[in-house]
């Protein structure tokens, strides 16, 4: 038991002899890696939800009602329900413009539970089944079929809530019935959450006039571009011709958020580099009411032969305990936060795609790193001070 | 050449704006397996010469050889070695470490040796019998009278198998049968192995055994007694 007497146990002794004060540091690093992981976690997350989301989509740029662009980012990559419209005539004009290959367009209802619906509140989207290029990638092996009239399917975040999946379910939707025939792949967009039903069946939602759309309205219009022309200036030429639309090109989609997140990144650097700077101090603090409390002590192992590197020795393992534990707690608790605290964030409520193992892993290393850095960082002065003390004097110092 | 040469030592604290000569001027020549007692008033600069010798402090001047080579110049891990390897500081007041229990006490020189802590378990254990603890080896400093605890140093400063011991008043707290059975345990080491011993004593009779005695007074240092190997 004791033959195993090493400089690690000599170490834990040294933690346990104040229990209270190594758990408030270990507490305090733990703080600080919670509040760094999840604040990296957040922005990883936005960054690459906005990126897959837009990568995702079908087409090279977007055309949506004037003033409607934020809408319909907030629908297409953050989930949210919202609706715009414009005139259906709009698709066959811009289809004219030099240099687009297809057109095609969705119409979006926001179906209201107990009002019109029986579903969650979600983004039925409206499609035409002839010239979708959109979602027919994601129907994948799952539905080899058209979609009938009376017939929906359903996203693939959107199924769980409305328990799609082994069983067909039936829906009301705007007053009419649908037949819940099947679920989209994961998208990792917007789609996740949509419903999503053929355009034919508009007619009957409008008759039975539960929804503010009207005839001959459509939302948004996807398009692809002929190969050899540059989708900004296609999306730019659509924007100067008709003043009625707003036109993107996929690679400027969720710049607004991408431009938001960035300031809230900066937000986010100066709030955990003034916490970890005060970690620091914290640490500093309480290693020089160390240093002093056991400065007798390191004195007599001094005298009996102990190196510097040996005082150093013993500092580091007590301190990278309180680091690596610190950190460690930090980690958990900070991936935690960052699952279901995340939910309540509107930048990421409806976001579907959750950062990979990966990532996560990535992230939980660094604030490893970071948290025991700073343990040492804090401890470094101290200890130095300590060290450097002349044994006797150390020792007569009472 | 001798083991350990003092040439021209002395020591100067400084309190304020007044300067101490604590040791002034000691110069002394010591014998591998020399057995020398130091007595003198209290404040008169025996801790901080024993402390000199030791490694444990630098002197302001002179030079401190130890088997030709003067340890004021070596640097701090060499000079922590020759703590660690060819010294066993016993000191004048309390040195256990509160959170040890005895064994991890005597095991601590160990640790810091070139052997490793775990090799020196079995050793701690012995030293422990040797000086009548064998039932307190799991006891913790603040169990032990001040005697036990005395004793524990004496073991820790034997653990290294150092070439010199210095003992600072090492039989102080100890009644009359275990301070001879301690002066035993001395003069048995220094006739088998050849240690060397210094120590520092109040008690006359003490001081008396020693082949050599010596006598401080305000930092000077004279040979009162020697008695020819
Ligand atoms: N760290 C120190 N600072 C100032 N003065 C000291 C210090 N250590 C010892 N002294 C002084 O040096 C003198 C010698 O002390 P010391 O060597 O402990 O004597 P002794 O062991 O013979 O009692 C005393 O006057 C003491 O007060
Ligand atoms: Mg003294």
């Amino acid at each position: 038991m004791a033959d195993s007497f090493t400089i690690f146990s000599f170490a834990a002794r040294n933690l346990r002899r104040k229990p209270l004060r190594t758990a408030v540091l270990i507490a305090s690093i733990g703080l600080l890696v919670t509040a760094l992981v999840f604040v990296l976690s957040f922005v990883r997350r936005v960054d690459s939800v906005v990126k897959v989301a837009s990568d995702r989509l079908g087409a090279d740029v977007i055309i949506v009602p004037s003033g409607s662009r934020g809408a319909a980012e907030d629908v297409l990559l953050e989930n949210k329900v919202k609706t715009f419209y414009m005139d259906k005539a709009l698709v066959e004009k811009i289809g004219r413009i030099n240099g687009i290959d297809a057109l095609t367009y969705q119409t979006y209802l926001a179906s209201i539970v107990g009002q019109c619906c029986d579903v969650p509140e979600t983004v039925v989207v409206a499609f035409n089944q002839d010239t979708d290029f959109i979602i027919k990638p994601w129907l994948g092996k799952a539905f080899g079929r058209r979609l009938k009239k009376g017939e929906a399917l359903v996203g693939n975040e959107s199924a769980m809530n409305i328990s799609v999946g082994l069983t067909e379910v039936d829906g009301v939707l705007f007053g009419n019935l649908f037949k819940m025939v099947g679920v989209l792949e994961k998208t990792g967009t917007g789609l996740d959450t949509a419903i999503f039903i053929d355009e034919s069946n508009i007619e009957d939602i409008l008759t039975k006039g539960k929804t503010a759309l009207k005839s001959g309205q459509v939302s948004i219009i996807f398009a692809r571009v002929k190969k050899g022309f540059d989708p900004s200036k296609v999306a730019g030429d659509i924007g100067d011709a008709f003043v009625e639309v707003n036109a993107v090109a996929r690679k400027d989609i969720g710049r607004n958020i991408l431009s938001t997140l960035r300031d809230l990144n900066r937000v986010f650097f100066v709030t955990v580099t003034l916490a970890a700077v005060l970690s620091i101090f914290l640490v500093w603090a309480v290693f020089s009411a160390i240093a002093n409390e056991r400065s007798w002590e390191i004195g007599i192992m001094r005298a009996i032969g102990a190196r510097e590197s040996h005082v150093s020795r013993l500092f580091l393992i007590e301190v990278l305990f309180i680091g690596a534990a610190g950190s460690f707690i930090g980690i958990i608790a900070g991936t935690a936060v960052s699952v279901f605290l995340g939910k309540h964030f509107m930048m990421l409520k409806n976001v579907t795609a959750d950062l990979g193992t990966g990532e996560r892993i990535i992230i939980g290393l660094c604030s490893l790193a970071a948290g025991t850095a700073i343990c040492v960082a804090g401890a470094l002065s101290p200890v130095r001070r300590l060290k450097k003390l002349e044994p006797l004097l150390a020792i007569r110092k009472d | 050449m001798s083991q350990i040469e003092l040439s021209g030592i002395s020591k100067e604290y400084a309190v304020g704006d007044l300067t101490i000569r604590a040791v002034d001027g000691v110069s002394l020549s010591i014998e591998k397996g020399d057995f020398l007692s130091i007595v003198g008033h209290s404040g008169s600069g025996k801790t901080t010469l024993l402390s000199i010798i030791g490694g444990i402090i630098r002197p302001s001047t002179g030079k401190v050889l130890y088997e030709g080579s003067d340890i004021c110049r070596l640097d701090d891990d060499r000079v922590s070695e020759y703590r660690n390897r060819k010294i066993g500081f016993m000191f004048q007041f309390a040195s256990l470490l509160p959170i040890l229990t005895a064994k991890e006490n005597v095991i601590l020189p160990g640790l810091f040796g070139p052997a490793g802590a775990t090799a020196r378990g079995k050793a701690a254990e012995e030293y422990l019998s040797v000086v009548g603890l064998s039932d307190k080896i799991n006891s913790f400093p603040s169990q032990l009278s001040g005697g036990q605890q005395r004793r524990v140093a004496i073991a820790r400063a034997l653990i290294n198998d150092p070439e010199v011991i210095l003992a600072d008043e090492p039989t102080g707290d100890l009644d009359e049968d275990t301070e001879a059975e301690i002066m035993d345990l001395f003069r048995k080491l220094n006739k088998e192995r050849q240690v060397t011993f210094i120590f520092i004593t109040h008690n006359g009779d003490l001081a008396r055994q020693a082949a050599r005695q010596l006598r401080m007074h305000s930092g000077r240092l004279e040979e009162v007694s020697r008695i020819p190997a």
